[in-house]
């Protein structure tokens, strides 16, 4: 599977621009599946067909974080701004990738010593630019003129049972989902699958992909904080290779508790390791989901990351495989 | 040159929730010239020109009839008024405006400490909204509650005027899109176009995208146009690179805004079409700040739209400036992207 891994998250496609990473996703996924569409909205919706009479929805959100020019000046320098939460600590000094092909690096003002030390204090977006090599505002706007779109630039690196690179979220949880399509052979029910757009800048996808389909229960699958290196969050108690959490509640939303609690029931079942999940911040397509229509129930299953929203977001392989178990136990045990 | 239907729009109070006199002026211009016409539960207007039947598609154009302003939120004892703001109001702004009060337009003033009496640590800094009032020459408490009460919208009074190739006035945001609407409305008179074309003047857009996702459930469009005002920023004070838009340089099309990136294919569409058409335009270089577009793409099945924006200088300020030009260009793109029809 981390052949998959490495295909999916070294992808670049932000926000508003999925079509690279929904090709390689369909490309996957053809030739397992019942039904495939694309919705208005650019959403990849996918369907295996059960036999109960009820609809699962799995759903992991194909965009990354990423970035896009705004300003252009003489010399060819790009301003830039964000595509989703980038922090501009996070963008110095690391290698940007354009969708036009072009490549940057990103740093920072300071005419002195003591002005370059407050700019990083406060770093954002007004004090630091993109150099990618041109020596003109002409030979700029060829490479990368306003409104092309970027995402860090970074490779896939195994380590061994961690695995590092950019767009772990959510690209490990679309990797989970195209497993799970692969190795799901009877299904229960209906199961669909959704690759939402636009998470990340709002959760746009997953606020209309149900809308059509209204199952009876919507997981999303998504990266987690991995409170677990040194001074972390001590708020937060679950782990990196503890296997995945089901989510109790996040900013935003509060998981449904039927969902909590039959995701624990078939992890018993099965023996599959799972930790409960309290997250302080953040929120996932789950919310989209939930107030879908009639409403749905609906709840978020994670993979503990670390260094989340970062150029090297760290997961651990064991949770991987066993996210794939859960979500294909569920399918099997039905909703 | 006199934009007069645009100077008549932009002098009608209509802040969020109080957009019914902006409605009936939208209604009464449109009456005859369109198939279908109504106004619902909470006041969005919305008109379909119905098409040749060659296609079943739908298109919406939208813009919101709601802009920021002031309400009372209550009768001081020496017969002044505390309020607090609908939408994004900059108490800076504020200080020794011109306000009318309520329904009845009644002109007040919003005071504030004159020079003399303050500090020179008082002096330059902003004063937060509870510390500034609203005096309109009552004596005490009693007498302005016969003409006041708690709730009452508060408007900006100022007069549209222009001065070359600038507008100024109030309420800009959104009366430039309101008009760009009925302008396209009338370009299209006794044309024949393939599909439904439908018009939404929305509410309640500046204190949360509430109006246009109900609209858009009665039109169930297969794709929206969102004409809007934004904010240039093109102070000389700013380094270029921090201007959102500028003004004199065309129509402003939003890639991506907050929430929301717009849908590729539309965007592309009216990048083309402006081109092509020898139109002036030029991007949204700042992400922040957002749309109705916003909200459409989160209804129904989603909705993709593109935005299409006349730039405004002090936007949200009593004292807004627009370049009449660029506000032109909105309407000739609008116009020839719904003679096209290829949005959808």
């Amino acid at each position: 599977m981390k052949e998959l891994i490495k295909k999916l998250v070294e992808i670049s496609s932000p926000s508003g621009r999925e079509d690279a990473i929904r090709e390689a996703i369909t490309e996957e996924v053809r030739d397992y599946v019942d039904e495939l569409r694309v919705d208005a909205l650019g959403n990849l919706i996918c369907m295996k067909k059960g036999k109960s009479g009820k609809k699962l929805l799995l759903d992991a959100h194909m965009d990354e974080i990423g970035v896009v020019v705004t300003h252009i000046d003489d010399k060819g320098f790009l301003r830039i701004d964000m595509l989703g939460g980038v922090s501009p600590y996070m963008l110095l000094g690391s290698r940007i990738i354009f969708e036009s092909g072009a490549y940057g690096i990103v740093s920072t003002e300071g005419e002195s010593a003591r002005e370059a030390g407050e700019i990083m204090k406060n770093l954002d977006f007004d004090h630091i630019f993109v150099d990618i090599g041109a020596s003109s505002r002409e030979e700029a706007e060829k490479l990368a003129p306003i409104g092309t779109f970027g995402t860090y630039d970074s490779k896939f690196r195994d380590l061994g049972e961690k695995l590092v690179s950019k767009s772990m979220d959510d690209r490990i949880a679309c990797a989970i989902l195209v497993q799970t399509i692969k190795e799901l052979k009877e299904p229960a029910d209906d199961v669909y699958f959704v690759f939402a757009v636009q998470e990340e800048v709002g959760i746009v996808g997953a606020s209309v992909a149900a809308f059509d389909i209204m199952p009876d229960m919507a997981i999303a699958v998504d990266v987690t904080a991995g409170p677990d290196t040194p001074k972390s969050f001590k708020r937060m108690g679950f782990k990196l290779g503890a296997g995945p959490t089901i989510k109790i509640k996040d900013r935003g939303s509060v998981s449904s508790s039927r969902v909590v609690s039959r995701l624990k029931e078939v992890a018993d079942i099965r023996s599959i390791p799972v930790q409960y999940e309290v997250l302080i911040f953040g929120g996932t397509d789950a919310r989209g989901y939930q107030v879908t229509g009639k409403g749905i129930a609906a709840g978020t299953v994670s993979v503990p990351t670390r260094y989340v929203h970062s150029p090297n977001e760290i997961v651990d392989y064991n949770d991987v495989l066993n996210t794939v178990r859960l979500l294909k136990a569920l399918a099997e045990e039905g909703v | 040159m006199k934009l007069e239907r645009l100077c008549r729009l932009c002098e009608l109070p209509g802040v969020s929730g109080f957009e019914e006199k902006v409605a009936s002026f939208i209604e009464k211009e449109i009456e005859g010239k369109v198939d279908e016409l109504w106004k619902d539960s909470v006041g969005n207007v919305i008109a379909i020109k119905k098409g040749n039947g060659k296609s079943s598609k739908r298109l919406m154009l939208l813009a919101h009839t709601d802009e920021v302003g002031l309400m009372v939120k209550r009768i001081n004892e020496d017969g002044s008024l505390s309020f607090t703001a609908i939408g994004g109001v900059d108490p800076r702004v504020l200080m020794g405006k011109k306000v009318f009060v309520g329904e009845e337009m009644l002109p007040g003033v919003i005071g504030f400490e004159a020079i003399h009496t303050q500090e020179s640590s008082t002096l330059l800094k902003t004063p937060s909204m509870d510390k500034l009032r609203i005096y309109l020459g009552y004596p005490k408490k009693e007498e302005a509650q016969k003409s006041h009460k708690i709730g009452d919208p508060v408007f900006f009074s100022t007069a549209y005027e222009e001065v070359g190739e600038y507008a100024v006035a109030k309420a800009f945001d959104d009366r430039t899109g309101c008009e760009i609407l009925l302008r396209v409305l009338d370009d299209v008179q006794g044309l024949s176009l393939d599909y439904d074309l439908c018009f939404a003047w929305v509410v309640q857009e500046e204190v949360g995208l509430r109006g246009s996702g109900i609209a858009a459930r009665q039109i169930k469009p297969d794709a929206a146009l969102v004409f809007e005002n934004t904010t240039a920023g093109d102070n000389p004070e700013l380094p270029e690179y921090r201007w959102a838009t500028s003004l004199g340089m065309g129509p402003v099309l939003t890639f991506a805004h907050s929430g929301l990136v717009l849908d590729r294919r539309i965007f592309d569409t009216i990048v083309e079409t402006a081109r092509r058409n020898s139109i002036k335009f030029q991007y949204k270089r700042r992400i922040a700040g957002g749309t109705d577009a916003g909200r459409l793409a989160r209804t129904m099945s989603g909705i993709p739209a593109g935005v299409i924006s006349t730039p405004s200088r002090y936007i949200h300020s009593p004292t807004s400036i627009i370049n009449i030009n660029d506000f032109l260009g909105v309407a000739e793109l609008a116009s020839v992207l719904v003679k096209e029809g290829k949005v959808l």
